[in-house]
């Protein structure tokens, strides 16, 4: 077998068939920018939902006659709830400021007075951002002297219980039917390729070419074409993820976390792609020495 | 150097060949001729092991076609040259490349591949239209090409399957007298064919299929 051979010929499929080697390789790209997306999803998934709970804070209104020792002594037995990492006084003039901030308008002008009451904002320890364990810091909250009323997102925290591995389970699946549509396109696209190549690849045979000396310049082909697509589609995500993420918000690319050896992979698995789609293929083509069936 | 004996083959239980028996010997030029669809690619197929008797035995080149195996075949098609009358040429290379691929597939050293290309596109009266792409040449041309490729690797054995059948006259004639030429070197030739024209003027041993059978065919009875 001449390896210079296969070298060229693998390589000059591009020069050959640019129309078939641009598709192939497009179809690689797209395969994987679709498969890279949702990976980087499903490898978040767990911590858009951790995200989510972290959204999960409780809020004790106090009531308006309480003097500042009273609410000290009030703010002071909240802390020292289990399930309670960090607590955070907002008297009336701040809760005041925060509407503002919220609705673009002063409540001392709208009503000539604030009704707005202090409260104590309630941060969760990690392993009570529960339902469960919220609801019994809501119960023992409650029970404190002074407070008028306890606010949290209950119906979010009981969705993200009750939902949370049902959105685990869908987020897998879901990558799990786009990569094996991104397999069977791609082996498709490699395979009409190579489809309209049947007639020189019988010519081969006639000629006397083994199966190995017509299949591997193929494969090479195909590794190439999965290397561009895989490059090509690692960039796209790359260029996304680090820097229009970042132009959208901070916040969305400090919450997408991606390893660099994350886009080594998309190559290798771009060039697995290419392989495999360009194997699988030839295989039915070259078949048996048999040229006329 | 051919030999064939009591061949059998069939298709959808039509007889095509029937009893068939033939040899051929190193450096002979002979004519398969018959009606289309009298079997005469089929009888080139069986030599070119394309197709597996259902009775009868095929020797070729030093192939026994009993016991030659499926991935030794390509070792015997590198040792004839075949010749078709659709050319069958690699449309996606250049005429230098066609000719080339059947030195690489024989892994013959870099340095010999392009002397013996030269010399076979020589032969063919096609140096100066190495650089072409099938499509840019004339039928002749391309017949010419398909030639330069199964000499270039000095066959004993060249089979050609109506080469002349999508040619005009002149070209026909062209072909002739290369195929001629080749078989005046030591290369036996079997050329399977309808136009009796060119039978009657370029003489040779004359092969008829008929009904399934093989007769030898005197020129004057024609």
């Amino acid at each position: 077998m001449q390896v210079t051979y296969i070298l060229r010929e693998g390589f000059s499929g591009f020069k050959r068939a640019k129309l078939s080697t641009v598709a192939a390789i497009m179809t690689i790209c797209i395969s994987l920018l679709l498969l890279g997306s949702f990976s980087i999803l499903v490898l978040n998934a767990n911590s858009i939902v951790q995200s989510l709970r972290e959204k999960v804070e409780m809020e004790a209104f106090l009531g308006d006659h309480l003097s500042p020792i009273e609410v000290s002594i009030v703010r002071d037995s909240i802390a020292s709830l289990p399930g309670v990492r960090e607590v955070r006084y907002i008297s009336k003039e701040q809760a005041a400021t925060i509407f503002k901030e919220e609705f673009g308008e002063d409540i001392h002008r709208v009503l000539d007075f604030n009704p707005l009451p202090a409260s104590i904002k309630i941060f969760l320890s990690d392993g009570y951002k529960t339902s469960r364990g919220a609801a019994s810091v809501y119960n023992a909250v409650k029970q404190i002297k002074g407070i008028d009323d306890v606010i949290y997102r209950k119906t979010l925290l009981e969705m993200l219980d009750r939902r949370a591995t049902t959105f685990l389970w869908l987020i897998f699946g879901i990558g799990v039917f786009i990569t094996i549509s991104s397999v069977f396109l791609v082996a498709n696209t490699i395979r009409l390729a190579i489809y309209a190549k049947r007639k020189i690849i019988k010519t081969m045979k006639l000629i006397g070419a083994t199966r190995s000396f017509i299949r591997w310049p193929f494969v090479l082909e195909g590794l190439v074409q999965g290397l561009v697509g895989g490059c090509a589609a690692a960039g796209i995500l790359f260029l996304v993820f680090e820097y229009l993420a970042e132009w959208i918000s901070a916040e969305l690319s400090d919450f997408v976390l991606i390893e660099p050896i994350y886009y080594g992979a998309i190559v290798a698995v771009g060039c697995v792609l290419g392989i495999l789609g360009s194997a699988i293929s030839i295989r039915r083509f070259i078949g048996t020495a048999v040229v006329h069936e | 150097m051919v030999e064939l004996n009591d061949i059998r083959v069939s298709f959808d239980g039509q007889p095509v060949l029937n009893g068939v028996n033939f040899s051929m010997r190193a450096g002979e030029f002979v004519y398969l001729v018959g009606p289309t669809g009298a079997g005469k690619s089929s009888l080139l197929r069986l030599l070119y092991m394309d197709l597996k008797p259902e009775a009868g035995t095929v020797h070729v080149s030093g192939y026994d076609g009993a016991t030659t195996r499926e991935r030794d075949i390509p070792h015997l098609r590198r040792k004839i040259g075949i010749v078709f009358q659709d050319f069958k040429l690699l449309d996606d290379r250049d005429v230098y490349e066609n000719v080339a691929f059947a030195l690489y597939v024989t892994n013959t050293r870099r340095s010999e591949i392009k002397k013996r290309i030269l010399h076979a596109l020589a032969d063919v009266g096609l140096s100066h239209k190495r650089n072409q792409m099938p499509q840019e040449l004339s039928g002749g041309e391309q017949q010419r090409v398909v030639i330069a490729r199964a000499i270039v690797n000095a066959p004993s054995l060249l089979l050609a399957d109506e080469p002349t059948g999508n040619l005009d006259p002149s070209a026909s004639a062209e072909i002739m007298e290369l195929l001629r030429k080749i078989n005046t070197r030591g290369t036996a030739v079997l050329m399977a064919t309808h136009n009796y024209e060119l039978v009657r003027r370029y003489p040779a041993r004359i092969v008829q299929l008929k009904d399934g059978k093989l007769f030898e065919v005197e020129l004057r009875e024609r």
